[in-house]
């Protein structure tokens, strides 16, 4: 559906967006994850030929943004949800906008419904909170239920309801074939709505693939009811072991069969033993720094 | 909610771009949506009139009416510099021109689109604004002035409105900033040319438009009068369509 080829993006001697790649497919949900400055922001903007890339392409069903014939009927985009006049009232920017991408004005109404803004359709935007903004943008973007959905941080200033209820639009949008890309810089939030992570880190994709792929560890936890004896055991056998402060071990590099087989060997009691999982914010920083 | 949006029907979406008509529709209902715009609609119409209105309850009579149509049709059309400054500069003020770029990424489009839009709205108020002037001075106790010459004051003062209007709507998309595009174009129009006019008139009579309406109003224009218009119509609008194609949209 959408395939990025080496998009680069420089001012001057700075590059702020180094050959980034990456293809999105309909029925996922990708989120695009990275730290202030690292250029998610800027790569969403050549996407959308808002931004001209300083070499490389994206496309969307093999054309380029700015060559489809009606853009947004194929691309629901919020890049900035400030970016609306404080003087309209919320129903009048949607109509605008219905206008544009060639949609009945009827159908504002009905996203205005979707995304409860419908009792603030007639107050100007200049009144809305963050959160309602983010609600009018999200409104803008499904306007002509658009196959793909490219959203910049949408879940800023929603209310914890919000963020649930746009989690599950996003996901319900990719269970109907949609595409879905989302940039978030709350790392829980897009642990429970994605399938797939892009992790950016100074300008360049330092991680790319499915959200299990990226958080499976490569190591063991274990805890026993004697754990120094078994840290001991484990260590004799070769196996590097760490405590931690919770009172269980990780043995780094080692199946959770391998560390069973010495365990059984030495006769402890195991209370867990599992696959070592890193959270997302480990592995997030883990990435980021290291680029 | 989301249920809801899972079982709404997708809406029925035109497969094709906006035609230019509905573009530079949407860009006259984008102008006339906010206070703003509104206003400056506004005193753009009823100026004009309520200054004649309130010179005529001098007493004093008119010996033509040709004068006073072709000055105040030249007031008419400053007031119309922010209607364009706000449809270019206004965009990118408000960074509303993300949204407008993402729906119409021909910028050329866009801003062809607003041109035209600005020039419509520019002629209409400027008609309207002539109308009622004419209507104030039929009912004004201003003698019996001469009415020779109205329909060309009237002409003039209308291309000046849409002129006028394009002019800052160039302007505005060369610059991207409201205050900027509205100082800078005062600025050059009620000060630098009337100094211009004192150092080297020869220099003001080609460069000043406002000179330009006014000669071209009252009958006395010239090719050099209109050229001086068109120029600032053409140079403005090319220069900022440029720049409007260039910028990055942060």
């Amino acid at each position: 559906m959408i395939t990025v080829s080496g998009l680069t993006k420089k001012y001057g001697d700075r590059t702020v967006v180094d050959q980034v790649s990456f293809d999105l497919e309909p029925g996922t949900v990708t989120g695009f994850l990275g730290p202030n400055g690292a250029g998610k922001t800027t790569t969403m903007r050549m996407m959308t030929s808002l931004v001209a890339p300083t070499a490389g392409s994206a496309v969307i069903d093999g054309k380029l943004y700015a060559e489809l014939p009606n853009p947004g009927a194929v691309v629901g985009t919020l890049l900035d949800a400030s970016a609306v006049h404080p003087g309209r009232t919320g129903r009048t920017h949607l109509r605008l906008l219905a206008s544009a991408v060639g949609v009945p004005a009827s159908r504002v109404d009905e996203v205005l419904g979707m995304v409860g803004l419908a009792d603030a359709a007639n107050r100007r935007i200049g009144g809305y909170s963050l959160g309602m903004r983010q609600r009018l943008g999200i409104a803008g973007a499904l306007l002509a239920d658009p196959p793909v959905l490219v959203f910049d941080e949408p879940a800023n200033g929603l209310d914890p309801e919000g963020i649930r209820w746009m989690r599950d639009l996003l996901r319900a949008h990719a269970a109907r074939g949609g595409t879905v890309l989302l940039s978030s810089h709350l790392l829980g939030e897009v642990e429970h709505t994605v399938d797939r992570l892009l992790v950016i880190g100074s300008g360049r994709i330092v991680a790319d693939g499915p959200v299990a792929a990226l958080l499976g560890g490569d190591g063991t936890t274990v805890r026993a009811l004697d754990a120094p004896s078994l840290a001991a055991d484990l260590t004799a056998a070769g196996l590097p072991v760490e405590s931690t402060s919770d009172g269980s071990l990780v043995v780094a590099g080692a199946e959770p069969s391998q560390v069973f087989a010495v365990a059984a060997a030495g006769g402890h009691v195991l209370t867990e033993l599992r696959p070592t999982e890193r959270g997302l914010e480990d592995l997030f920083f883990q990435l980021t720094t290291a680029a | 909610m989301t249920n809801t949006l899972i079982d709404s029907p997708r809406p029925v979406v035109r497969s094709s771009g906006a035609s230019a008509s509905a573009l530079v529709g949407l860009e006259i209902r984008k102008s006339l949506s906010t206070r703003s715009g509104k206003s400056v609609a506004v005193a753009a119409a009823v100026l004009a009139p309520v200054v004649v209105a309130l010179i005529s309850l001098g007493g004093e009579p008119l010996d033509a009416v040709r004068g006073p149509i072709g000055a105040l049709g030249m007031v008419t059309a400053l007031v119309l510099f922010p209607l364009g400054v706000l449809a270019t500069a206004g965009e990118w003020s408000h960074r509303t021109v993300q949204t407008t770029f993402l729906l119409v990424p021909n910028r050329t489009r866009v801003m062809a689109s607003k041109v035209v839009g600005v020039a419509v709205m520019g002629a209409v108020l400027a008609a309207l604004a002539s109308a009622l002037t004419i209507a104030v001075l039929m009912v004004a106790p201003v003698g019996d002035p001469s009415w020779a010459g109205v329909p060309l004051a009237v002409g003039v003062s209308v291309l000046a409105g849409a002129a006028f209007a394009v002019i800052g709507a160039g302007t505005g998309a060369a610059l991207a900033n409201t205050p900027a595009a509205l100082t800078g174009l005062y600025l050059v129009i009620l000060g630098a040319m009337p100094a211009l006019r004192i150092w080297k008139p020869p220099v003001a009579d080609a460069l000043d438009p406002s000179n330009a309406v006014l000669q071209l109003a009252t009958g006395n224009g010239t090719t050099g009068n209109t050229l001086t218009l068109v120029g600032w119509v053409v140079v403005t609008t090319v220069v900022g369509t440029v720049v409007t194609r260039r910028r990055s949209v942060s």
